[in-house]
This record gives structure tokens, sequence and C-alpha cells, in this order.
């Protein structure tokens, strides 16, 4: 069913670039000495990668708010929970070598007095079933939360502040020490993964070169299924939900199988941001952060993948360089950014740029301005 | 000080051990500073057993650190006032002796241990004193301390109080101290009922340590005595919940009934709504501040005059982003999200940036400060007023959309914009009036806000996710809603704490909220009609 | 990178012309949650750096400031230690406030071999080459307030109330451990958690009043975090429970947290730190009227991670002087043992577990927002790293030495813990 153009001009030239950045950096710093214009700084490099885990993150909100009209304000959850799950096992990867030489408990259980480690821990020491958890738990999550909230209709803003109570209660629990999941302190002082030093500048590489395969294959998979048949009944149920329902679609299953997916990328997302920070804690599921994912997409350009990717890359760089060089300064850009953008870029950067080419306009383009039907 | 001791030490031992009995009340008090705490405390001790009725005045003035010895002669001073305004006195007779000169005294510290022995001290010196509230507040000291050296005091004060609940309240300080002391132990049988029917935590405490008796016959008494208080303290701890949750409840109303306007009635996003809170708390530190720098003694008014002002400043701050970025976005509910998100980084940034990141002081007015005692319920009087507050603020909406022009208008316009365009009403500006109406309310919530958390610019962020589910829970559009929605979760929240601790609570609330709305997608009370669909 | 903000008064020293700028590099959130805290330090760090810069800088070259926001945002204190280390080039960091930054910024020190002040009390049971705790450990604040209350008070019954996370959890376990070796009973102790910022303290405080009302002495030893803490004083004033009554002793409440309170009703209430505004030291006098002129106010309080900072930044200078160079290695093996002159009065050292030596003060609040000392340890008392009051650490150690150089050697086994380096 996959239509002509799966990938169009735009999203080709993103790819593009994207492949090149992640061959051409590793052939820099591969080959060239350290300092000279071609090599990218230390302390750089799990920067960009990070930038690519939000922008993969951004994708995958934008499947579900772009395409499907889900506005999620919980996205950051998702995100989190890869990110644990990818924690977990990088905290079992410490092995012996914690302050408390414990074989099996991490740190902070033997500083809280832990006698074994908690159930939902086993496992974990092994690398594929933390990457099988990096998709199953949120995308589990997901699917409860969706089976429900689908079914009964919740739509709208109504969605939108449920999502966001969920990523609320699921900070407090994180916080809370009982969960054993390290409480505020969340998880962290990684050593290695699979056996290569985290430290290292190749595990450095490689892990930003996965980043951007995941972002290729984010874009690539939101593609497909948003070019395909079900992404047009997708849009359908975006702009009119109750008229693609009385076209005798089952409306939830199609949004519950958009949000379950969305999540798992946005899972993905998170165990490859972990590695990279170093840091794992319950932070994460502010519900501020998730409304910061909202805002990438919307000052990219929703319902284009590709405008959700720039604007994570944009925002995330703004961010750094504003809170490293005009640290009292930063909320005021941001802040202005957000209002200008909204009122005068309402289909964001990338529809700024198709704006200064004719017949840019995409298929699949958000009704202007439009109030969104009753039901 | 760390300097001094050594020295006081040597002071001390000089002059032979510390006190006599017979030592005049002006001995006395040229004692207070020396020595360790607990040796001043039997000059306290020995200061009250002069029972001289000057000696309150000295005793009051130690207990606020007031008193101050003259690094010249060591003489005993009263010092009221800092800097250039302090003013001694004598602490015996209360005559004014002039200014102080910078650094000339030195402050007599004093501790906890101290203090007690003060409000011990001030207690049986009080006992007979002409006033029946001083009379009643020396009785309930007395009953604290349950010393059996009072005794005799409150014997003798018994005998000569003519006022009937004063008189019950030395008899139960009297039965306190015997229970203290070693008396017979058919008379201490005797006082357990007296200090039983007295009831309360004060009680609790002079009855528990009691169970362990090595006289059988009072351990029994004093075990029954205690599970009886206990059975009613724990009727009382129920009402005590249900007043928490209101009180909780009312800072949920205060908080979410602006966005029950913005949100509810608009379909607005206004994610500045916490940062409107922060500004009516900030207006009342402002307003605070010139009160106390230019006429102090309007100071209990200052949450009065706050209140319209704060209103004005975030009610404007609404006007103005209404006009100036939510114009543009009507029609597009979730976009107003983003912008408004945006501008409460600007708001959180500026006051950060004009006040201090820190915590700004905001004081309670002192009708507002301290409880009164409801049964065995402690009703603290800043929740009470906050209470009054978020009704009279709710009440005053109601009236104001329900029976005022403008409130007509306003439903009309929400209700059917077009047709309310024909009949003539300029709905431009009864939009920028509505959403200044709830950024208003937000400030007022600030004013109160203030009295109980703290002004600092994060304020807003801790109360915008409580707000948004309030509304959603009542159902979004309806004010009753919201009202009906603070309380029950206030009360929910608050029956759920003892059991299950601060935090799994708020969690099991909030799961419980995802869940009802599943349920029942438009919340408890679902507007009719097509308002709010986004 | 032009994220260079320069310390005053270098414009004024054409001394130092020629001279390479010392960078130091300032990692405190100014934007955030923890803004509230950590503005003040790095307001203080710049006024440091001024003063030494005014006589003379350090090893005859100037410092030069390097500030950054890392926003109350974990990986962001990461990333920006980072960029100060490797980016910026900085020779030393001082920095964090909260256990989880400075968790989050270890194994970037580590990795890239650089120095970082830590100013904060903090739970202890931590202890690493890179990094100088100045800020108490629980041994230097929490034990002796403890012993405070046991022995002048004659407190029995105890609410341990925090905050939930490490170190309120840490504190109270090695509480809970002392009590019950000196004889408390377990029915005797209370313990209470709360979230960050929690706000409604009305069903805690009227269980703390219950808890209280058994006839037996009690007393309230907090770990509530920050922002916590208005509230929580406001409902203790406001139910009427007094200091008389039910003392409550804190460890995160300085005067920086009472500016932003009345404290008229909560005069008598304890805290224990190392060191207060109203110390009438000459020292002391002296920072207090430098700071109220760096920052333009009078009103402005000095709080004890200031003092840790003012410790550690001296100590840091002395050991550049005395190592002849910035080179971490040099510097930190320098660090050990330096001693120089606390704003109380005394001389705190740098101990070979990283931790420095401290007098430990007991204060009652005044109605001023200011504390009087009430009681004071006699002499310095060294941070213990590895808390000997919790069994999974009594037998460990740090010394940071030559000969040893491991900062969790274990005594029991003779095998330095588990860090591989």
């Amino acid at each position: 069913m996959v239509r002509k153009g799966l990938i169009d001009r735009r999203t080709g030239l993103f790819l593009v670039v994207l492949f090149a950045v992640i061959v051409l950096i590793p052939l820099g710093n591969l080959l060239l000495a350290p300092g000279t214009a071609g090599h990218v700084p230390g302390y750089l490099l799990p920067l960009l990668g990070k930038y690519l885990c939000f922008a993969l993150l951004a994708v995958s909100l934008d499947l579900v708010w772009g395409y499907a009209g889900i506005l999620s304000l919980g996205h950051g959850a998702f995100f989190a929970l890869g990110g644990y799950a990818m924690g977990m096992h990088l905290m079992r990867e410490i092995g012996d070598r914690g302050v408390y030489a414990n074989p099996v408990l991490p740190d902070f259980m033997v500083f809280l007095s832990y006698e074994k480690l908690p159930w939902y821990w086993h496992g974990f020491d092994m690398f594929w079933f933390a990457c099988l958890m990096v998709l199953f738990v949120p995308g589990l999550l997901a699917f409860v939360f969706g089976w429900f909230a689908f079914r009964s209709r919740v739509t709208g803003v109504y969605l939108s502040i449920i999502t966001q109570a969920l990523t609320y209660a699921l900070m407090l629990a994180f916080y809370r020490n009982e969960m054993g999941l390290g409480g505020n302190n969340g998880l962290t002082d990684f050593r290695d993964v699979l056996g290569f030093s985290l430290s290292d500048d190749s595990t450095r590489i490689a892990l930003f070169v996965l980043s951007g395969l995941a972002l290729a294959f984010g874009i690539i998979l939101g593609r497909f299924i948003t070019g395909s048949k079900f992404g047009m009944v997708l849009v359908g149920v975006r702009d009119a939900e109750s008229r693609t329902r009385f076209l005798g679609y089952r409306v939830e299953h199609y949004k519950l199988f958009v949000f379950t997916v969305s999540a798992m990328l946005a899972g993905l997302a998170g165990a490859l941001y972990v590695p990279q920070v170093g840091i794992i804690n319950p932070g994460e599921f502010s519900p501020a952060n998730s409304i910061e994912i909202v805002i990438w997409v919307a000052l990219g350009g929703r319902c284009t993948l590709v405008g959700a990717a720039l604007g994570a890359l944009i925002v995330a760089a703004a961010k750094s360089w504003l809170t490293a060089n005009f640290p009292e300064a930063w909320l005021f850009v941001l802040g202005a950014a957000f209002v200008l953008v909204t009122i005068f870029l309402p289909r964001g950067v990338i529809g700024l740029l198709d704006g200064l080419k004719p017949g840019g306009r995409h298929r699949h383009a958000l009704p202007q301005a439009a109030p969104e039907p009753a039901e | 000080m760390r300097r001094l001791l050594p020295l006081l030490t040597l002071l001390c031992l000089a002059f032979g051990p510390l006190p006599a009995l017979s030592q005049s009340l002006e001995a006395l008090i040229r004692q207070l500073p020396e020595g360790s705490f607990s040796d001043r405390a039997e000059v306290v001790a020995a200061i009250a057993a002069t029972l001289d009725e000057r000696a309150v005045g000295v005793l009051e003035a130690l207990g606020e650190g007031d008193l101050h010895q003259r690094k010249a002669d060591g003489a005993i001073l009263k010092v009221t006032g800092r800097g250039s305004k302090a003013r001694a006195f004598d602490p015996l007779t209360g005559e004014e002796l002039g200014p102080v000169p910078a650094r000339s005294t030195t402050a007599i510290k004093v501790n906890n241990a101290l203090r007690r022995a003060v409000r011990s001290g001030i207690a049986t010196l009080t006992l007979m004193h002409r006033d029946p509230t001083r009379r009643l507040a020396a009785a309930n000291a007395a009953f604290q301390s349950a010393d059996p050296d009072q005794l005799e005091a409150l014997g003798a004060a018994l005998a000569a109080e003519q006022d009937a609940s004063v008189a019950e309240a030395i008899a139960q300080a009297q039965a306190a101290a015997l229970l203290a002391s070693d008396a017979d132990p058919a008379l201490r049988v005797e006082a357990i009922e007296t200090v039983r029917a007295r009831g309360g935590r004060d009680a609790l405490a002079v009855l528990t340590p009691l169970r362990a008796s090595e006289v059988p016959l009072i351990a029994e008494a004093a075990a029954a005595a205690v599970a009886e208080i206990e059975r009613s303290q724990a009727m009382w701890a129920r009402a005590q919940n249900v007043w928490f949750g209101l009180s909780l409840g009312s800072v949920l109303l205060l908080a979410a009934v602006g966005l029950g306007i913005t949100f509810g009635v608009m379909g607005v996003i206004n994610m500045a709504h916490g940062e409107l809170i922060m500004l009516g708390a900030y207006t009342t530190f402002v307003t605070q501040e010139l009160i106390r720098g230019h006429a102090p003694g309007l100071f209990d008014w200052s949450l009065a005059i706050a209140a319209p002002l704060a209103f004005l400043v975030a009610g404007g701050i609404g006007v103005a982003m209404e006009r100036g970025i939510v114009r543009h976005l009507y029609g597009r509910p979730l976009e107003t999200l983003l912008a408004t998100w945006g501008v409460s980084l600007i708001l959180q940034q500026t006051v950060r940036s004009v006040f201090g990141p820190t915590n700004r002081e905001v004081g309670n007015p002192s009708w507002m400060s301290g409880a009164f005692q409801l049964g065995e319920m402690t009703v603290t009087l800043n929740r009470l007023t906050i209470i009054l507050f978020a009704l009279v603020v709710f009440a005053g909406l109601l009236v104001l959309l329900r029976r005022t022009p403008f409130g007509l208008r306003m439903r009309a316009v929400t209700q059917n914009r077009p047709m309310a365009a024909e009949m003539g009403i300029r709905t431009g500006w009864i939009d920028a009036m509505t959403f200044g109406l709830g950024a208003g309310v937000a400030g007022l919530a600030g004013v109160a806000l203030s009295q109980i958390d703290n002004v600092s610019p994060n304020l807003g962020q801790s109360y915008i996710i409580d707000s948004f589910l309030v509304v959603v829970f009542g159902g979004a559009g309806n004010l009753w809603g919201t009202f009906a929605a603070a309380f029950s979760l206030g009360i929910v929240n608050k029956f759920l704490e003892p059991v299950a601790g601060a935090v799994l609570a708020k969690i099991l609330v909030l799961v419980f909220i995802i869940l009802f709305i599943q349920k029942r997608p438009r919340g408890l009370f679902p507007q009719r009609g097509r308002a709010v669909e986004a | 990178m032009i994220g260079t903000a320069l310390a005053g008064a270098l414009a004024g020293l054409p001394a130092f012309a020629q001279e390479e700028p010392i960078k130091v590099g300032i990692l405190h959130s100014l934007s955030g949650t923890m803004a509230i805290s950590e503005t003040t330090l790095k307001d203080v760090m710049l006024m440091l750096i001024e003063e030494q810069n005014a006589k003379g800088g350090v090893l005859g070259r100037p410092l030069e400031a390097v500030v950054v926001d890392p926003a109350s945002d974990w990986p962001r204190f990461a990333e920006l230690a980072r960029e100060l280390i490797d980016g910026q080039e900085v020779d030393v960091v001082f920095g964090c406030w909260t256990s989880v930054s400075r968790k989050s910024v270890l194994p970037v020190f580590e990795e890239l071999n650089s120095i970082l002040f830590y100013p904060v009390q903090y739970e202890g049971q931590e202890s690493q080459r890179n990094v100088f705790y100045t800020g108490a450990a629980p041994n230097q604040q929490a034990i002796p307030a403890v012993d405070y209350l046991m022995d002048e008070e004659g407190v029995e019954r105890w609410v341990l109330a925090g905050t939930d996370y490490v170190y309120p959890r840490t504190t109270n376990q090695i509480l809970e451990a002392y009590l019950k070796a000196k004889g408390v009973a377990a029915e005797d102790i209370m313990i209470n958690y709360t979230p960050f910022g929690h706000s409604d303290w009305q069903t805690i405080v009227s269980d703390i009043a219950a808890f209280g009302s058994t006839g037996k002495k009690t007393a309230v030893v907090s770990t509530i975090n920050g922002d916590a803490n208005v509230p929580f004083y406001k409902e203790l004033g406001n139910q009427g429970i007094s200091a008389e009554d039910i003392p409550v002793v804190a460890f995160s409440v300085g005067e920086e947290e009472l500016a932003g309170l009345d404290t008229a009703p909560l005069v008598g209430h304890l805290a224990a730190w190392n060191y207060f505004m109203s110390v009438d030291t000459p020292e002391n006098d002296e920072f207090i009227t430098a700071w109220h002129e760096f920052i333009g106010s009078e009103d402005r309080v000095t709080n004890d991670p200031m003092e840790a900072h003012y410790i550690g930044f001296n100590m840091w200078v002395e050991a550049v002087e005395a190592a002849g160079t910035t080179d971490p290695d040099a510097v930190i093996d320098a660090m050990v043992g330096v001693a120089v002159p606390n704003l109380t009065g005394g001389i705190s050292s740098m101990g070979a577990n990283h931790h420095i030596t401290k007098p430990v003060l007991v204060g009652e609040i005044r109605d001023d927002g200011q504390f009087d000392v009430v009681w004071e340890t006699s002499g310095l008392v060294l941070g213990d790293e590895w808390s000997d009051h919790l069994p999974e650490s009594a037998d460990m150690i740090a010394d940071w030495r030559a000969p040893l150089a491991c900062g969790n050697f274990n005594v029991a086994t003779g095998q330095c813990g588990g860090v591989t380096n």
C-alpha cells in the first residue's frame, strides 16, 4: 500500500544531510588530529548525539500529534521509561566495580540497605532483554493507556491534560525511593555497554552514529506509516473523527496503533540518550519536559516529521548555546521564540522554507487555522 | 560568647554556689547573665519564687530576648528596638532610661530550656494576677509544666479564685502537679480523673507516662483514661481531616477558578496561569514592603489593599496577553498552549531578574496568625481566612457571570459568537475582559497563596498542573464543577495522606482522575453544547 | 566561545597584561528550581575571584571566571562540566548543590581529570579523587545536633522528617542507627518523607503534635529541602507548636531560607551548621562587609555553603601556589593537608579523604532571622566520608595520599573497593 513519495524531496534532503553528518564526523575524528578544523571536540560529540535523540523523540510525537491529532503532553514519560530500561542494564553492567563492590546490587541499593535485587530488576543484566524492555515498557504503557482513552473517546484538550497527569504521576512515583530505581538521583555512574567503555571516543562515535541511524529509521518508518492507506485514515481521524467513524473505520484501533508505535520510538530515543548523557533521573518525567517536546514539533512544523526533527535540533542547540553564553537571558529568548513562532509561523520553520518556493505545500498539511469540528 | 564562657565560669566560681532563695529580686536579676543555661534556669525559678509582681516584666523581657547587660557596669536593662531606635528601660520599674548607644550592651542569651523555665516562672507569678485571662494562661502553662513545686502556689490561687472557668483550669493544673509528685495514691487516682475530664493532647502528655506507674491502681486508671482520650481524639481526627481537606480544596479552588474561566469558558489553554498567580503574590510582597516603609500602622490591612492591586496587575497582564497574543490564536486552542508557555517563561525570568531568585518574605497580618481550638480540632486562622476568601471570590464570580450585563454578554459570546456580534456586542472587547477576569482571579489566588507558600519565581509552576486537573475533573466550562472538584479532591487527598503518605496519596489521586476521565470524558459536570471542543 | 564573564577587577590591573589568565569554572544553576539557592554561590565566587585578582591573582596570573547555567537540569550539569573542562579548558570548577547534580558530573571529572569543589552539606558515603567536599558530612552536622538535643534538652522521642531523596534518607538511616545505639526504642522514632516542594503540611504537622503528646520530650530532626521549609515552618507557627514544646532542628535551613519568612513564630527552633552569619569574628565581619559591598545590598545574608566556597577557594589558591602549577594532579596532591582560616575563628584543613575539618555549631533562630549559637563542638571535626554507623560502610575509609590512593578502602578485606582506575 505504499504510495509514490515514501521519501519526498524534503525528507530526502534531510536524510542525505543526516547521513553525511554521521559518516563525516566519525571519519573526521578518526582521521584528523584533535584540535584541527574537521575534528569535533570530545565534549561536543555526546551533545550532538543527544540532539539526535531529541530529534527522534520529536518525530515520534509528530507521528501522533501531526497525523492523528493526539496532542500528548506526556511523551517525555515514554522517553524516560526507555531511558530507565537502558539505565537499568547499564547499572547491572557496572557489576562489582561500584564503590561498595557488590557484584549484584547497584550502589544505591547497598546504600539503602536492600537485601536482594527487586524482582523487576531481574533480566536486565542481559543486553537483549534490556533492549526488548526499551520498546516493550513504553509500548505497553501506551497500549494500556490508549486502549482505555481512545475507547472512551477522550479527545482534544482532555486527552492532553490526562497525558500530562500520567507523566506527572510517574514522576512522583519515580522520585520515591521505595520504587527501587534510585529515587531523585536516578541511575548514574555508568561504565560500559557490551564491554565498550562509555568514556572511549570510539564508543561515543558508535553511539552517535546509532542515534543518527535511529533517527533516520524513525523518519522512514513514519513516512511509511503515514504514506500508506493507514496514514490517510489517520489524517481523516485528525480532521474529522466522527465522520471517519461513521464511514466504518474503527477509529480507536488506528489511534491505538500509531500511539503505541510512537511510544516505542520515544523509548528507543530514551535508550540511546541515557548512555550518552550518563544519567537518567525522574526529572525526565517532568511535565515541562514534555511540553518542550511539543514546542520542538510546533517550531519545526508539525505533520512533516522532518520538521519535527529540525525543530528539536534548533531548540536544543539554541538552549545549549544560550545557557552557556547568556545564562540570564535564555528564558527570555526561548519564551519570545515560542510566542512569535506560534503567531507568525503556524506551520513552523518548515512552513517558512516551503513558503519560499512555490508548490511546496504538503499533501497532508494541516487545514489552516480551521477550528476542529465538534462531534 | 565562646570566648566569654571560660571567663564566666571563672566568675561563677568566684561568687560561690548559685542562687540562694533568700536573695533579693535585684540581686537575682544581676545573676541572670551568668553561668550555664541550667544554672540560669534555677535563677529564673528563684526569681519566680519571690512572688514579686515586678518580676513578671523581667521574665517576659528575658523570654523575648530583650534583656541586655550594659558592658560598662554590668547593669541589666530591658532594650526595645534595634540600631539607632534602641531604647533602654529599667526592667523592674519600666522607667525609661534613654537611647542605647550601639554595641554598648550585650543581649542575654536564652535557649529553649531557659524559655521553658521562664514560661513556668511567669505562670507561678501570674496565678493571682487581676486579669482573668492572664490567670487562665498561667493555669494552662502550669498544667503543661506539671511541677510539684508549684503545688502550694496553685493551692493558694485556687482558694482565692472567683472565676469558675479559671478555677477549673487551676484545679486541673493542681491535679497535673499532684500526679508528678509522690502524693497518696488515692489522691493521685482522683487527680487522673480531673485530668481526663480536661482531655486533649496536654492531658495525654500528662497521663501517658503514668501507665508505667509502679502503683497498679494508678497505672490502671491512667491506662483507662488514656484510652478514653485517644478514642475521642480519633473521632476528632476525622473532623480534623475534613477540615484539612477543605483547606486544601480552597487552595485548589482559588488556583483553578481563574483557569475555569480562561480554559473552561474560553477554551484557551493558558500555561501562564501559574505565573499570574505568582504575580499576585509578588504584588502582595511589594504592597507590604511599601506599607512597612511608609505606613507600618496599616500592616494589618496589607492584604485587603494588596488584593485589588493584585487583581489589577494580573488582570492587566491578562488583557495584554489576550490582545497581543491569544487573539491571534482563536480556533487553534492547542497552539495557545505553546504561546502562553512562552509567556510563562518570560514572566518567570522577569520576576527572577527584578526580585532575585530567592524567596521573599510576606508577613501574616496579626489577625491571620495563630489558631483556636474547636473541640479537639486545631483551626488555624490563616487557613480559615483562605477558605472564606475562596468562597467569597467564587460567589463574586458567580454573581458577575450570572447577574450582570457583562456576564450576560460574556455568556452570549462564548455560546454563539456570530450571533452575539450581530446583536451589537463588541466580541473582541468581551474576550479581552473575560481573559482579564480569569487572570485577575489568578492574581487574587496569589495574594492568598503568599500566606502559606513560598513567594519565589517558581511559585506558579507548582500549581499549574493541579489547576488544570481540577478544571478537567470538574468539567470545563462549569464553575460549579470546578468548585466540587476542588473540594472533593482536597478531601480525598487528605483522607489518603495518613494512610498512604503524602506522595502516594497524590499519585493515587492522579491515577483516580485519569481513570475517571476515561469513564466520563467530560468531567463531573459536563458542559452541554459545543463550548470546549479542541 | 564567548562564554566568559570576566571578573571585574581584571581590567584595572595592568600588571597582568602579559599573563595568560587561569580559568575558574562556576557551575551553579541560575534558573530553574535550584536557582533560589545556587545563584548566591555564583555571586560569592565572583566576589572571591575579584578579591584574589586585587591581591595579585595566583602564580602572578589573573583569574578569570567562566560562568555557565546548568538550569537545574541534571544532564546539563554533566554536559556543561564537560564543556568547561574540555571546551573552555578551565583549571578548576566550583559548583553543584544537589546530590544528583554532583553524581551527574562525577564521571566527567574523573574521566577528564579535573577538580571540583562541592560546597554543600551532603549524605557522605562517597570520596572521589577529583572532588573536594567542603560542605559537612553527616558527622559534622547531624550527630552533634542530636547529641545536643539529647543532652541539653533531654529529648527522648524523635521525629525524623525529610524530603524524599538521598541526603535525608541516608542521614536518617545514620541517625536511626545512632539513636538506637543510644537506647532509644523503635516506637520513639517516627520517620516521615515528603516530596520536593511539598506545600501542604497540615496533616504532618498535626501528626507531629500528636506524636509529641505522650509526656516524653519530643524533637523534630528536619532534613526537609529548601522550598518546602517555608510552608512547613508557617504551619508549625500557625498550629501553635513552639520551640519550647517541640523543637525542630534543621540541617538545610540557614539564613538564606529564613530570609523568606517571618521568623517571629520560629524563635527557638534550631539549626546545625558549621557557620552562622551571626558568629562574631574579625574574619566574618570582613567577609560580610565585602559581600554587602559586592552585592550592593545590606539586606543580603551570608550562609554556610558560602563559607564552604570561601574555604575551598582559599585552599585551592594555597594548593596552586604550593604546587606552582594548575596541573590537576599536582594540585590534587598539594591539596591534602592545606590549612586556611575559616570564618568562625578556626583553621580548617583538608583531610586525606578530601573532606575538611570544621566546627559544628548549633544555633537557635532569633526573631531577626539570624541564629544564636547555643552550643558548639570543642574543636574542629573532620568530615567522615564513610559513616561508622551504617553496617555496609563501617569498614571503609578513604585516603588519597600516595601509597594507598583509594576512595573506598575496605579495612576488613584490605582491598580498595571496586573502582578500577
